[in-house]
């Protein structure tokens, strides 16, 4: 379902209003009291037939709340070779970031372990972000780093990807490590970026669309 | 002795020149003041102290002023009838005083009680009767159009005025102080120049205007402002407190000498002029007033109201202008699809929309219909009952039917606690069609039935992060109940119950697990929205 754009859906279903809706103001002026739940349980049944949908307008799969609200972008190898990773951008501009399915940490055998944010200068999952203007916002550049990935036998470091503020990290992470693995590009995210809208231009040049990034790791 | 009869006879004749005019005002309806105005006039004229009157005539005084500080009764000098030049006349009469030729405004009222300003074109009026005024304010209330059935009067005057007054009243009380009429006439209060001006226009403008001066929502409203160019003074006192003025009401003297009555101004220096009189002389801080005040007639009526709740039959209208970069967003809104069929039944200058609460541009608002009160500025008719019931039907019976309103009504200020009331406790309940990744099951139906009043953790949404505060809110689902679809294993609609200000689309499809518990989660899969609809928002009062 659309946050902002018009709902493609919307000619799916039939819109139309009852025409009685006059009809029954006037049943509800001639009759008497008792009919008063009568009318009550007409006026449910005429929502009620709004609220239906035709279910041979509706698509089998319909797009995710994801597919249908953000643009999808990939960085592919950032900063190292396998470094695969995701950034959805809403229409608002806010950027969420994540690993790419094809990420070298999910070919390690054993498995994902421990999701660590506290790299570089401070733990990102201590940051409280406040206000309307995030204004305490850390200003991190593409390659400052969010966490550290391990797993059995490696590390692997996730950047940002996008020059922006940090607005918050996935802490979730901390002690659900496997949600990389159920589902990397929804409740796995790894952290919200606001960038500014010419920092954004910037970036965006060197990112790859869904298509490109098909293409390039032969997916289907 | 021939004094007397002089002006016994000169007033007499007076009389009979207001006797005949007398005769006009008696076929003016609706005053029914004391039969013989003119007589009650001469009577209070005569038991007048003349030396004193004579004394505020020469420090320019008007003849309205006069007979206000020494406190006549206003029926008597506010009467309709007496025009400037003959209250004048007969106050110069009776105590032998000339004026100076040139005409001055007066130096406390600065020309509000001798009808005289300037208006809005800077022509200088001077109107001989409050009559005249009440005209010119009839005058533009037929021309707005206004339909009343009553009026408030209002009057606001320079500052000061006021200040202008207190000081002479002091000199006053200070130089005739041991006289016998000050205790009865000077140390009650006088009755002040808006309350003079406002008794004299109110009767004629009731009969102009043919209804009763009232508590009314319908304002009339003489705003008096005064500028610059006071005369030059001649004298100042040392004794005055000097203190300047900022420039924003225009209450600024040209002069750096110039000073402005505060309370300390009692003290008159008796040093320089008691030699000369025996005792202090009379002052006003300004002399030779030469300009007088700016005035504005307003008339307006302050903001109606209309309630009611209205129904969102479509998918592509907002509920308020939206417009990005010159762009709408949704072919309509609903603010003005009912804005602009109540406005001109209203006859207003503008309208303002408030609802309670708000659904997204692609729900639906359907069932009972959401609250709202529409605020009209300046409108000049009130709209009767049928009127507004005529207004709903229109707005129902519009071709494109993407808005309803119902329970339409004209209602007081009373409207804004209607709406704000239980705000917080307020229930709304919602259809949502959900899709999920595997096909429903009996349990699934059953376990949603069975969580009631279950408590959800929302972080602040991503489509909202960009202009909210990150955080995280606790709300309440009261109930639940899904609602299979005929021919459809993964699609169903889910009614449901909420606190207000609960995100519900985060709710079914959890975004990214920043929703906790959500419907994905709950039934252990992937949960889609695919459109949404409010059915009712629980208020009693509207």
């Amino acid at each position: 379902m659309s946050d902002v754009r018009v709902d493609h859906t919307q000619k799916l279903e039939e819109t139309a209003v009852p025409n009685n809706l006059e009809q029954q103001d006037k049943q509800d002026e001639e009759q008497p009291q008792q009919s008063v739940q009568e009318n009550a349980e007409y006026e449910d049944e005429e929502l009620h037939k709004l609220l239906v949908p035709d279910i041979t307008q509706l698509p089998l799969i319909p797009p995710s709340a994801v597919e249908f609200n953000f643009a999808s972008y990939f960085a592919p190898d950032f900063m190292k070779p396998g470094n695969d990773q995701y950034v959805y951008r809403h229409a608002n501009g806010l950027c969420v970031v994540g690993l790419a399915s094809t990420h070298l940490a999910f070919k390690d055998k054993g498995g994902i372990t421990a999701v660590d944010f506290n790299v570089g200068k401070s733990d990102r999952s201590g940051m409280k972000v406040t206000g309307k203007r995030k204004k305490n916002a850390q200003h991190f550049e593409s390659n400052t780093a969010l966490c550290k990935v391990c797993t059995n036998g490696d590390s692997y470091i996730v950047r940002c990807c996008v020059k922006g503020s940090l607005l918050e990290v996935n802490e979730r992470l901390i002690k659900q490590p496997e949600l990389l693995h159920s589902s990397a590009d929804r409740e796995g995210y790894i952290a919200i970026i606001m960038p500014k809208p010419a920092d954004w231009l910037k970036v965006k040049a060197s990112l790859l669309s869904l298509e490109e990034f098909k293409k390039l790791r032969a997916l289907c | 002795m021939s004094n007397e009869v002089e002006s016994a006879q000169v007033s007499d004749a007076m009389e009979v020149a207001q006797l005949s005019s007398l005769a006009a005002v008696d076929s003016h309806a609706g005053s029914c003041e004391a039969e013989m105005p003119s007589r009650l006039l001469n009577d209070a004229v005569r038991s007048l102290p003349y030396h004193v009157v004579k004394d505020l005539l020469s420090i320019g005084v008007c003849s309205r002023c006069v007979l206000r500080i020494l406190g006549t009764e206003d029926h008597i000098y506010c009467h309709s009838s007496f025009s400037q030049s003959m209250l004048c006349s007969v106050l110069e009469e009776v105590t032998g005083f000339k004026s100076e030729c040139d005409f001055q405004f007066c130096s406390v009222c600065l020309g509000v009680l001798q009808l005289s300003y300037r208006d809005d074109k800077e022509t200088l009026v001077k109107m001989e009767s409050p009559n005249d005024m009440a005209l010119v304010i009839a005058e533009l209330v037929k021309k707005e159009g206004h339909q009343i059935d009553g009026f408030s009067l209002e009057v606001s005057i320079p500052q000061f005025i006021l200040e202008n007054e207190s000081s002479l009243l002091s000199g006053m009380k200070k130089r005739y102080e041991s006289e016998p009429w000050l205790q009865e006439r000077l140390l009650s209060k006088c009755v002040s120049v808006k309350d003079v001006l406002k008794f004299a226009i109110t009767k004629p403008l009731e009969t102009l205007l043919d209804t009763k001066a009232s508590a009314s929502s319908f304002r009339i409203r003489l705003a008096y402002t005064h500028k610059m160019a006071f005369g030059n003074s001649v004298e100042r006192n040392q004794g005055f407190k000097r203190r300047k003025i900022g420039t924003e009401n225009g209450l600024q003297n040209v002069n750096d000498e110039s000073v402005v009555a505060n309370k300390d101004c009692s003290d008159y220096p008796t040093n320089e002029t008691i030699a000369v009189t025996g005792r202090s002389s009379l002052k006003v801080p300004i002399d030779k007033v030469s300009e007088p005040c700016h005035l504005v007639y307003l008339c307006y009526r302050t903001h109606i109201y209309l309630c009611g709740r209205y129904l969102k039959y479509s998918r592509n209208v907002s509920q308020t202008r939206w417009i990005i970069d010159e762009e709408r967003m949704g072919e309509a809104s609903v603010e003005e699809i009912i804005g602009s069929n109540i406005l001109p039944m209203c006859r207003g200058d503008n309208y303002k929309f408030h609802a309670a609460g708000r659904e997204d541009i692609d729900v639906r608002m359907l069932g009972s219909g959401r609250p709202f009160l529409l605020e009209i500025q300046n409108a000049r008719q009130v709209p009767s009952e049928e009127t507004v019931k005529e207004i709903e039907s229109k707005i129902n019976g519009l071709e494109n039917k993407l808005v309803g309103v119902k329970n339409l009504q004209v209602v007081g200020s009373q409207g804004w606690t209607l709406m704000r009331e239980g705000e917080a406790e307020k229930q709304k309940q919602y259809c949502a069609l959900v899709w999920i990744s595997r096909p429903l099951e009996d349990e699934d139906v059953c376990s949603i039935s069975l969580l009631n009043d279950m408590q959800i953790l929302q972080k602040t949404p991503i489509r909202v992060l960009h202009r909210r505060s990150p955080l995280e809110r606790k709300k309440i689902i009261y109930w639940m109940k899904i609602e299979r679809i005929a021919e459809s294993s993964q699609y169903f609609l889910l009614h449901l119950c909420t606190q207000a200000g609960t995100y519900i689309k985060e709710f079914v499809h959890g975004d990214f697990g920043r929703t906790q518990p959500s419907i994905g989660s709950i039934l252990g899969c992937r949960a889609e929205i695919l459109q949404l609809d409010v059915t009712d928002v629980k208020m009693d009062s509207f």
